[in-house]
């Protein structure tokens, strides 16, 4: 099968980047290739390139300039925040998050509480929501980072970081917070400062843009110490030559994504309920978050009596990518921590499979997606 | 026709996948993920490491066939480790790769390809299927050196019409040759040795990090006279000769374990010699035959010649026409008529009739 006749439904895992994005990499690149730290005319350009795309991108995510720090992508900004400030002189200061995490910050919660730190964790409910009470209860006067993501990766279940951002500050003022909207950004329209987020995960490779970038917007108020230790680069904040082509492309493809938001993420929203309705009718099927607020791209799938490793491959074989949990480096999927946290009993547990529509899909995907996973379930009773 | 081909990375089920696609099947590639560390991570030495399933991924690339890792850990653990460890710890000596077939591998494999709408599975074991009438028969392969059907008896008549061993007429030299014209990145790699999930280590120092087995016993000699002491029965396998009280005039080896007394008893070679032995858990490829057979009881062993007595229908009593040594309960005992497999089951440590 070509690859432009394979139904593309993984777009939480990458999206193909936009013309436009592509299109501005190859200008930038032959106009802006200098290393934007030098002192000649070249690097000038590039140092141009690269403070106009911040500017273009903090304006279109409604900060400040200097509240945006490149980054290599989402990892790496959720490590950032999550790491920087524990050290291990004071080891009675800890971090609250949940337990519905991407792998980027359980593993860097990991690392901190390794250090000595307490690490507590917020439970999900059975539906994959983590309650503000629940969240609270982890707080205390020496947290001083909290983080929860803004839309689960897996099920899309979108937490409610607004009421928790706020409660938050009246339970400690000083405790930093954090969300990976790595999943969020690309189907809600989010407003850092007014949802009370003061760092965030972002990557552009979800949008559009290109791998290996991405940004941590970082409230004006803190100054993180440097992650990376080098050269100046950054606001002297992330040493590492700058990859303006990259930024610039994903300043491009950031543009484009807001300008058409309403229209992709409509077309999102429809095909998915589109595919969701048609397996409901033709198959015993139980979606995830089914009845709370869910970002529109995800759609997480429990097929009865169906183990989803082999449904994946039936399906792949059948010209339709989609994926399953997470995939550990030899490639064997296995089930998903998050379904883990929300109590899935063992026995539906690999039963799971997560669609995902981006902004390459089109108006048809949804059923057509529907029509071949219908097929290959019914074949394999 | 659609076919699944387990591709482990080594050259053998290279060859398999690649035959198969130049007879014009769709062929699938599949690497079973059976063991893994603490992380998750492949193991670095033995075979199913994480660099031959990066070698499998890239001959499936070059042949161009859909290729996917499926995990069988959980199920390889609880049934083959946790089953090897056991068995040590009751003395007796345990053939993973066999249990491995037997409860893993094609129990879970055929059961996907079923899913997966695959008419058949291939594997790349050195062993022949030929259908009779009906009924599909297992037998040796023509390349007796690599001959592998010792760890593929207990599969059945029902099983084998839904596999394929396209090695069992050709060479493993062959299979080589096969490997480098097609510019198969495998051609020239070492075939592997090790038990997978223990690697190059030694299989004790493997069981005892799992579990405490020092359980001291004392060593005899045939007579009954004590000649020594012992940390624990896992340190022993029936034929030993390693590791024991020395200081006779003749060889020692490890003749007998007492799983209950923790007693280790020791003789000389001849005291090895064995003229019965029953097996268990028994199975059987179609019908039990009973003239003209020979057992090898381990893998790719001599054949020597038998006749057999039915206890039940898992046990059998197998008695040898000439007496022999090496005969160690919890390997297996597989019974065949000519090249053809009959059945097999596990030598059990009941029932030794001892030839001196």
């Amino acid at each position: 099968m070509k690859n432009k006749d394979y139904l593309y439904l993984d777009h939480a895992a990458s999206t193909p980047m936009r013309k436009a994005a592509i299109t501005e990499y190859v200008t930038a690149e032959s106009f802006g290739f200098a290393n934007s730290s030098g002192g000649h005319k070249l690097s000038r350009d590039s140092k141009n390139l690269l403070e106009d795309s911040r500017e273009k991108i903090a304006s279109l995510l409604d900060v400040a300039p200097g509240e945006i720090i490149f980054t290599s992508g989402g990892t790496e900004a959720d490590n950032w925040t999550i790491k920087s400030l524990f050290n291990s002189t004071k080891l009675d200061e800890n971090l609250v998050t949940s337990n519905i995490e991407h792998e980027a910050v359980l593993a860097s919660a990991e690392w901190v509480s390794s250090l000595g730190h307490k690490v507590n964790y917020a439970k999900s409910n059975n539906e994959g929501l983590v309650e503000e009470d629940e969240f609270l209860d982890h707080v205390n006067e020496k947290t001083i980072v909290a983080s929860l993501m803004w839309g689960n990766n897996e099920t899309g279940v979108i937490q409610p970081i607004s009421q928790i951002s706020k409660a938050l500050k009246s339970a400690n003022e000083s405790t930093l917070f954090h969300s990976d909207v790595v999943q969020g950004i690309i189907s809600e329209n989010i407003n850092f400062h007014n949802s009370g987020i003061e760092s965030a995960a972002i990557s552009a490779h979800k949008i559009g843009g290109p791998k290996g970038v991405g940004a941590m917007f970082i409230n004006n108020k803190y100054k993180l110490p440097s992650f990376l230790h080098g050269g100046k680069q950054e606001l002297e904040r992330r040493a590492g030559t700058v990859d303006v082509p990259g930024i610039a492309s994903f300043a491009a493809a950031l543009e484009e994504q807001q300008n058409k938001f309403d229209d992709e993420v409509g077309m999102m929203k429809e095909e998915r309920e589109i595919f969701e309705d048609k397996l409901k009718n033709s198959l015993e099927v139980v979606i995830v978050g089914d009845s709370i607020d869910r970002l529109p791209h995800i759609s997480n799938i429990q097929f009865a009596d169906i183990n989803s490793e082999v449904l994946l491959i039936e399906l792949d074989l059948n010209g339709l990518g989609v994926s399953r949990g997470s995939a550990c480096a030899s490639g064997a999927q296995k089930p998903s921590h998050v379904l883990e946290a929300m109590n899935v009993d063992e026995k539906f547990i690999n039963n799971h499979l997560r669609f995902s529509f981006g902004w390459s899909n089109q108006k048809g995907d949804g059923s057509k997606a529907a029509d071949i996973v219908i097929k290959a379930v019914q074949g394999m009773k | 026709m659609r076919i699944l081909v387990a591709m482990s990375g080594g050259v053998d089920s290279s060859v398999v996948a690649a035959l198969l696609k130049e007879q014009g099947h769709e062929v699938i590639g599949v690497t079973m993920k059976l063991w893994e560390g603490p992380e998750g991570e492949m193991p670095e030495t033995g075979c199913c490491t994480a660099s031959d399933s990066e070698d499998a991924r890239k001959v499936a690339s070059k042949l161009d066939i859909p290729y996917y890792v499926l995990d069988y850990t959980e199920s390889f653990s609880k049934n083959v480790v946790d089953n090897f460890i056991d068995m040590y710890a009751q003395g007796l000596t345990p053939n993973p790769c066999v249990e491995c077939n037997r409860s893993v591998k094609f129990d879970h494999f055929l059961n996907q390809a079923k899913k997966l709408n695959c008419e058949k599975v291939a594997t790349g074991h050195y062993a022949k299927i030929i259908k009779n009438e009906n009924f599909y028969e297992l037998h040796k392969a023509d390349y007796l050196d690599k001959d592998q059907s010792y760890v593929l008896h207990m599969l059945k008549s029902d099983d084998l019409e839904n596999i394929l061993f396209p090695l069992g007429e050709i060479t493993k030299p062959e299979v080589r040759q096969i490997a480098a014209r097609l510019g198969l990145k495998t051609a020239f790699k070492k075939d592997s040795q090790d038990i997978c999930f223990v690697g190059k280590k030694d299989y004790r120092s493997f069981v005892e990090k799992r579990i405490d087995l020092t359980s001291p016993g004392e060593i005899f000699d045939v007579d009954g006279n004590k000649v020594g002491n012992h940390n624990g029965i896992h340190e022993f396998t029936v034929g030993q000769r390693k590791g024991l009280p020395g200081g006779q005039a003749t060889p020692r080896y490890v003749t007998k374990i007492n799983v209950q007394n923790k007693n280790v008893i020791i003789g000389e070679q001849k005291d090895l010699l064995v003229e019965s032995f029953i097996i268990e858990d028994v199975s059987i490829v179609k019908d039990i035959e009973y003239d003209n057979l020979t057992v090898q009881t381990r893998y790719n062993s001599e054949d020597l010649n038998c006749k057999i007595n039915k206890i039940s229908d898992n046990e059998l009593l197998v008695e040898l026409i000439e007496p022999a040594s090496s005969i160690a309960p919890g390997q297996f005992g597989v019974l065949f008529s000519g090249t053809k497999v009959i059945g097999g089951g596990r030598i059990s440590s009941k029932l030794m009739e001892s030839a001196s």
